[in-house]
């Protein structure tokens, strides 16, 4: 959507634009792509942007399992999603960089960590490529069609928002990216039937039970916090967590793996003597 | 008289590892981890095109199971646990068969495979994790999707509001067969839950279980309410508790009384668009089915005690 509402932007400035988005499976939390190509002149290239000029990260935790700076150009800039100062931020090269707290820009605007329209604004303050006024009206334009006026005059305001609040700077590049280890075993490794054993390579492994390395707990924006004294051990948070992240130990008392929460807090739903409680990632333990 | 075993007595390891990549509060991922703690080591999957098959078995060279795991074309799932289960027995090897489809992989593209196999009376468990459309590829309707409910291929238009016929009664298709066990399960009901698998899981035969799972992305519903979704769809009827075994059906849980189905509805962004004619239209259809499930003909409750520690008044049990 914020890729799509930039091109409409830009469209709306008189210029020629196109978005889309890298396609892959619609889940939540999973990290997606998606692109936008803007130019005064037409565009014949419909090919995935693999050098851009300025790259936006919705999630900083992303930061830490994906080079997602690796193709920025050296006058490039990005725009990243943290509560933290641009030079705080390490995004493996030295650009300039804006940053903007857009979770709590949304979570105050539109009560919901949907961050693809308060991060637009922090764009327009990165580099004035299209107007916060353009970037507004597409906004109004595309989210009230779809959802309502209101809508589009709350997710609007917060664009708004996020471009006052926005910090510029230039961000760290002590990180070191490397191009994720795309093994994938050759025919001649693999036994007939493409059955694949439990192997490791580089440090990756594969196979039955390997999908284990995937830390999903950067995917969430909250976390449970658990008092054992109010505990009975009925085990209803331990069915019901659908990511096996609950243990339950000799004494029927439990311990959360927080590596892999993704905050759905349904552990807190069923708890029936609220042993716990849902707490929003980095506002203070 | 079996062994009845509840949440605190279950297996405890996983076989649906921690790190599969399934949305937050995904009821797919709760149903199949439990699924497979009951199962056990000794079992293989085999999941055709779905949900489950990205976040949990087949983006190859990963899998989330840490079990024997296949993967072929969509409509096979009855024929492929059904050569599974042959080779398995060539071998004199005696190994738990699991096919794990969703309900498009079952209501529509596989029922041809799944109805072969059923009348064969394979030895195989065939499970259909329902969430009520093509949530993969980002919600399509399929025969599972109820009256009413907003989709990608129902849109809400003008004129037309949402799907426009009624939930396919998939488990009288399939209990109709005569097979050796068949049942409908709910994350909801936890001891209910484990039970029904253990008792698949004993028997020879064709096994079917048909288990209820919401998605909190395709149902444009919070993640944190896929537990309350699962227990409303069965207070209002639109889910129900029961089990087919040699031909006769047993209602495992009896709600106290029919909610109106708009709690249930009300949750969910796919029925907000829905008028009172259509909520009107859907209940209707609650009502002759919540009849015909719970009418005073049918066989008593057989295991009245399994409630006091399922649903809501579990406190301590």
């Amino acid at each position: 959507m914020a890729a799509q509402t930039i091109a409409e932007a830009a469209i709306l400035e008189g210029r020629q634009a196109q978005a889309f988005p890298f396609f892959g499976a619609e889940r939540r939390g999973a990290p997606v792509m998606a692109f936008a190509r803007i130019d005064d002149r037409r565009i014949c290239d419909r090919t995935q942007v693999a050098e851009p000029d300025m790259l936006v990260v919705m999630d900083a935790s992303l930061l830490d399992i994906e080079p997602v700076a690796l193709g920025l150009k050296k006058e490039g800039c990005a725009v990243v999603n943290s509560p933290m100062r641009p030079e705080e931020i390490d995004l493996g090269v030295v650009a300039r960089c804006v940053s903007v707290d857009a979770t709590s820009i949304a979570l105050e605007h539109l009560k919901a960590p949907i961050v693809n329209t308060a991060i637009l604004g922090a764009m327009a303050r990165a580099d004035a490529f299209v107007s916060l006024a353009s970037i507004q009206r597409a906004i109004v334009n595309r989210f009230g069609e779809k959802l309502g006026e209101r809508a589009g005059s709350i997710n609007s305001e917060a664009a708004g928002a996020a471009f006052e609040r926005s910090r510029e700077g230039m961000c760290r590049g002590e990180r070191k990216m490397q191009r994720g280890n795309a093994w994938l075993p050759t025919w001649q490794e693999t036994p007939p039937g493409v059955a694949l054993g439990r192997w490791e390579r580089g440090g990756m492994a594969v196979g039955p039970g390997s999908m284990r390395q995937n830390m999903t707990g950067t995917w969430g924006t909250s976390s449970p916090t658990y008092t054992r004294a109010r505990c009975i051990g009925c085990q209803r948070c331990w069915f019901i967590c659908p990511e096996g992240c609950i243990r339950r130990l000799e004494d029927d008392s439990l311990e959360f793996d927080l590596r892999y929460c993704k905050g759905c807090g349904l552990c807190a739903k069923v708890c029936p003597k609220e042993a716990i409680a849902m707490h929003r990632k980095g506002a203070g333990a | 008289m079996e062994q009845r075993v509840n949440i605190r007595s279950m297996p405890q390891e996983d076989h649906l590892l921690s790190g599969h990549g399934a949305c937050a509060g995904c009821g797919v991922a709760i149903a199949v981890k439990n699924l497979m703690r009951v199962l056990g080591r000794n079992t293989t999957v085999y999941v055709p095109a779905s949900c489950l098959l990205i976040f949990g078995g087949g983006m190859y060279p990963h899998s989330a199971f840490d079990v024997p795991f296949l993967y072929s074309a969509f409509e096979n799932t009855g024929a492929v646990i059904s050569g599974i289960k042959a080779g398995y027995r060539r071998q004199g090897k005696d190994v738990t068969v699991v096919g794990i489809a969703g309900d498009g992989g079952t209501f529509d593209i596989g029922l041809q495979a799944l109805s072969g196999a059923a009348e064969r009376n394979e030895d195989v468990i065939y499970v259909c994790v329902d969430n009520e459309a093509y949530m993969n590829t980002g919600t399509q309707r399929s025969g599972s999707t109820p009256f009413g409910a907003w989709t990608t291929t129902t849109p809400v238009g003008s004129r037309v509001k949402g799907k426009r016929s009624f939930k396919k009664d998939l488990m009288a298709v399939v209990a109709s067969q005569d097979i050796a066990y068949a049942a409908t399960l709910s994350i909801a009901h936890m001891n209910d839950f484990v039970q029904k698998v253990e008792r698949a899981k004993a028997r020879k035969g064709f096994r079917f279980l048909h288990i209820m799972a919401p998605c909190p992305s395709g149902w444009k519903a919070d993640p944190s309410l896929t537990y309350d979704l699962a227990r409303l769809a069965v207070e209002t009827g639109m889910w129900s508790l029961y089990e087919v075994e040699e031909g006769e059906a047993h209602v495992t849980y009896r709600p106290k009384e029919m909610l109106p189905v708009g709690e249930y509805l009300k949750l969910q962004g796919r029925f907000k668009h829905m008028d009172r004619e259509d909520v009107e239209a859907l209940q209707a259809w609650l009502c002759r089915k919540w009849r015909m499930r719970y009418a005073p003909s049918q066989p008593p409750l057989d295991r009245t005690d399994d409630l006091a520690c399922d649903g809501d008044g579990c406190e301590g049990a």
